[in-house]
């Protein structure tokens, strides 16, 4: 086969090879952190298994920093619980293979009986392996108190 | 599969990553807009552990405004990931800030900063920190 003809067929088939490869968009980041604070929520810890990237470095307010296998303990121990769990996408940089999302997420956490609001921004890095977006990072920090008036 | 080449450009890049790292550490304290004008992303959303939040252009107001006074920074670095043009970096720092409305403040944080490869150079494009639970000021 000659090179041109080659190069024809090669520009030809580009376009089926990217319907075999479906990349991220920024609806299915947006989906996929909804989802992960959704299964936070209702401790499904299977979800949670598949949303979560196996090098997951997941940071909360209290400034320590937990790896997949101590976070999905955390959820099935019931160490992690929360009666509500509310995010806000602020906003999304969207590359080939990997996402960033900020925002806020205004959280009632559970814990020795009691209910706490935990209000906190959130920074959140997806990358997008085995066809799915999946979370490598999540760090917070406390939301600054509103002034007592 | 990984190529030789991306593992090379990959190896370029984090060791590119983590001197802007420290460049940009020394540069707030040092209150050097033009570096910071250079290493910080036109997006950038800075989150003091405190919750207070900061645009590039505010970050770097008030720094040279001397509304916050870095002393001194001292940063370790727990980990450094690189995802495409995304780099993620996750460290600890010892951080001795004043300003004019306050007294010195030594601070023990923890932080996160994500990085972005564009126009040929890394520019960290957000921050967040959290005050750790051995930190003098809570």
């Amino acid at each position: 086969m000659s090179h041109p003809r080659f190069l024809l067929l090669l520009l030809a088939s580009l376009p089926l090879i990217a319907l075999a490869s479906p990349r991220g968009d920024e609806d299915s980041a947006r989906a996929a952190l909804q989802a992960r604070f959704d299964a936070a929520l209702h401790a499904d810890v299977a979800a949670l298994d598949k949303l979560l990237a196996d090098d997951l470095e997941y940071c909360g307010v209290s400034a320590t920093c937990s790896t997949k296998a101590q976070y999905l303990e955390s959820v099935r121990s019931g160490t992690r619980k929360f009666r509500s769990l509310v995010p806000k996408v602020e906003r999304v940089t969207l590359f080939a293979d990997s996402a960033v999302l900020t925002g806020k997420v205004y959280a009632v956490s559970i814990g020795d009986g009691t209910e706490r609001n935990v209000d906190a921004y959130f920074l959140v890095v997806l990358a997008w392996r085995d066809d799915r977006w999946q979370m490598t990072n999540q760090s917070s920090t406390l939301l600054q108190p509103k002034p007592k008036t | 599969m990984m190529s030789i080449a991306s593992f090379a450009k990959d190896g370029v890049r984090e060791a590119a990553l983590k001197a802007a790292e420290i460049t940009r550490f020394e540069a707030q304290v040092n209150a050097d807009a033009k570096v910071l004008g250079n290493l910080l992303d036109d997006g950038l959303e800075y989150t003091h552990s405190n919750g207070d939040l900061d645009t590039k252009a505010s970050f770097i107001d008030s720094l040279v405004t001397g509304k916050r006074d870095y002393i001194s920074s001292v940063a370790t670095v727990d980990s450094v990931r690189i995802f495409g043009d995304v780099g993620v970096i996750r460290g600890k720092a010892r951080v001795t800030v004043s300003g004019k409305d306050r007294q010195p403040q030594d601070l023990h944080i923890g932080y996160t900063d994500i990085w972005l490869w564009k126009d040929g150079r890394w520019q960290m494009t957000a921050w967040r920190s959290m005050r750790m639970p051995d930190s003098p000021v809570k």
